[in-house]
């Protein structure tokens, strides 16, 4: 069991983890609506990495949540007009949104934040666990064809809403993590926003270990030790695969649910229809040279169905598919057995230039 | 570079070249001049040696940390050159779940599981 050691005198109230290892420094606490962890080594390098990732969160926050009322991002979707001058670090996250959403053929879709809203996910999402059903609404999506982004200028159509889940938390893992690895001069860091992770540095020996899972709901140890199970089988609990350099992000429609309109939703947008996705997938893995490129792969994957396993393998992206029944799909190298290295591609696979390639429509 | 270069025989004062705007002082004037500038030449130089020497022996008794080897030549397999062995680890120390559940493990093996509730 994770064993509170002592509060860190830096931060937003970070919680010193005992992991059973003094060779590495590991600490946790709520950020954007999930959890923040972050693992360094040598364990002294902690206090410091912390302290940067705190920073880049913070900014990150401030920028792009579409709960705070007084982001950066809500400012400009309560804003009459449509041109907009950005900070450099809230244009740099839609950039990276739209870049995704060309690459993916609009799979993942920075638009859709008005539809998530009309679906009942306009808070945080504890709020929404804790709050009652409400009907549903509905809302176009604009297409993100249709947002204009010019350096620091962006072109929004009116009332249009943007939503950034596909990569900013992705992002804010890139972020912390390189800016923390650039402050030391020796050693690691990991740096996991709500399962998006990042590494930087020079990895442990093997490579940072690292739980790929889907459960849906808390589970006692002897529940999870007796589903632990072999790659392939019905239920399988989890994967432990190591990750030496990249990242790896898991999106699933497991959880982030909640009732609307006597409907169980959840939270990944099928920008075609405006609906949750209904694919064959409910749980996908991907490893890529960046956690926004990895997160946008695995939630792409998530909406492209049936042809996600042929598109990650003409990306070159190692992926692990977990189908509706269970079922386990590798692809593009990644290990089929427990503790196995996931080589994450050395180079980016979403082009920056004005067109896509090869999306799974 | 005043007139004392103007006096000297092939010594041609360049174009649109102007007096120096300071009155000009006389032989000992100047001596005196590069007197100073001497003296303070010696304590720039005293200085430097004398940072140089203490730089010398803080670092002689506080190795700074080296920066990881990049080129294979220097790389020690389970370390860096000079630096701190990288770790080997045997448990998670992180958890990629779409459902938003962080698994911890402990010690002894003992798993948490912790529901988050995002992604």
């Amino acid at each position: 069991m994770d064993t509170v050691t002592r509060r860190l005198p830096v931060g937003l109230g970070w919680t010193l983890l005992d992991i059973g290892t003094a060779t590495v420094g590991v600490a946790e606490r709520d950020a954007l609506g999930t959890s923040a962890r972050v693992v360094a080594w040598p364990p002294y390098n902690l206090a410091r990495v912390l302290a940067i990732v705190d920073i880049e969160l913070g900014r990150l926050d401030e920028q792009a949540s579409r709960f705070r009322a007084d982001s950066e991002i809500s400012a400009v979707h309560r804003s009459a007009r449509t041109a907009h001058i950005l900070s450099e670090g809230l244009a740099e996250a839609i950039a990276v949104a739209l870049t995704a959403a060309r690459w993916t053929g609009g799979l993942v879709d920075p638009t859709v934040g008005g539809a998530l809203s009309a679906l009942g996910y306009d808070r945080d999402f504890a709020a929404i666990r804790q709050g009652r059903a409400r009907p549903l609404a509905s809302a176009c999506i604009p297409g993100w064809e249709s947002v204009r982004l010019d350096g620091r200028r962006l072109r929004l159509p009116a009332g249009s809403r943007l939503d950034l889940g596909a990569t900013a938390k992705g992002l804010g893992s890139d972020r912390a993590a390189s800016a923390a690895a650039a402050a030391m001069t020796v050693g690691g860091v990991l740096v996991s926003l709500g399962g998006d992770i990042a590494v930087a540095g020079e990895s442990p020996s093997g490579g940072w270990p690292v739980l790929v899972t889907d459960e849906p709901e808390p589970l006692s140890p002897a529940d999870a030790r007796s589903r632990r199970s072999a790659p392939g089988s019905q239920r399988p609990a989890g994967q432990v695969v190591r990750l030496a350099a990249g990242a790896l992000a898991t999106s699933s429609i497991t959880c982030r649910q909640w009732r609307g309109g006597g409907q169980l939703l959840h939270h990944i947008v099928d920008p075609r229809t405006g609906r949750p996705t209904e694919g064959p997938w409910r749980t996908v893995s991907v490893a890529a040279a960046n956690c926004a490129e990895a997160n946008a792969a695995s939630t792409a994957a998530v909406v492209a169905g049936d042809q996600a396993p042929a598109w990650l393998a003409e990306q070159g992206l190692p992926a692990r598919l977990v189908a509706r029944d269970g079922t386990v799909r590798f692809v593009s190298g990644w290990p089929e057995a427990d503790d196995g290295l996931v080589e994450a591609p050395a180079t980016c696979r979403m082009p920056a230039g004005p067109r896509g390639r090869g999306a799974p429509r | 570079m005043d007139k004392d270069f103007d006096e000297r025989p092939g010594w041609v004062r360049l174009p649109g070249r102007e007096d120096p705007p300071y009155p000009r002082g006389t032989a000992s004037a100047r001596a005196g001049g590069v007197r100073r500038v001497r003296r303070a030449s010696n304590w720039t130089a005293a200085a430097l040696i004398a940072g140089v020497a203490a730089a010398t022996g803080y670092f002689a008794h506080h190795p700074p940390p080296v920066t990881p080897a990049t080129s294979a030549v220097t790389t020690v397999p389970g370390g860096t050159a000079a630096g701190p062995h990288k770790p080997s680890l045997n448990v998670p120390v992180a958890t990629s779940s779409g459902s938003g559940v962080t698994v911890s493990t402990g010690p002894h093996g003992v798993k948490t599981y912790t529901y988050r509730g995002d992604n």
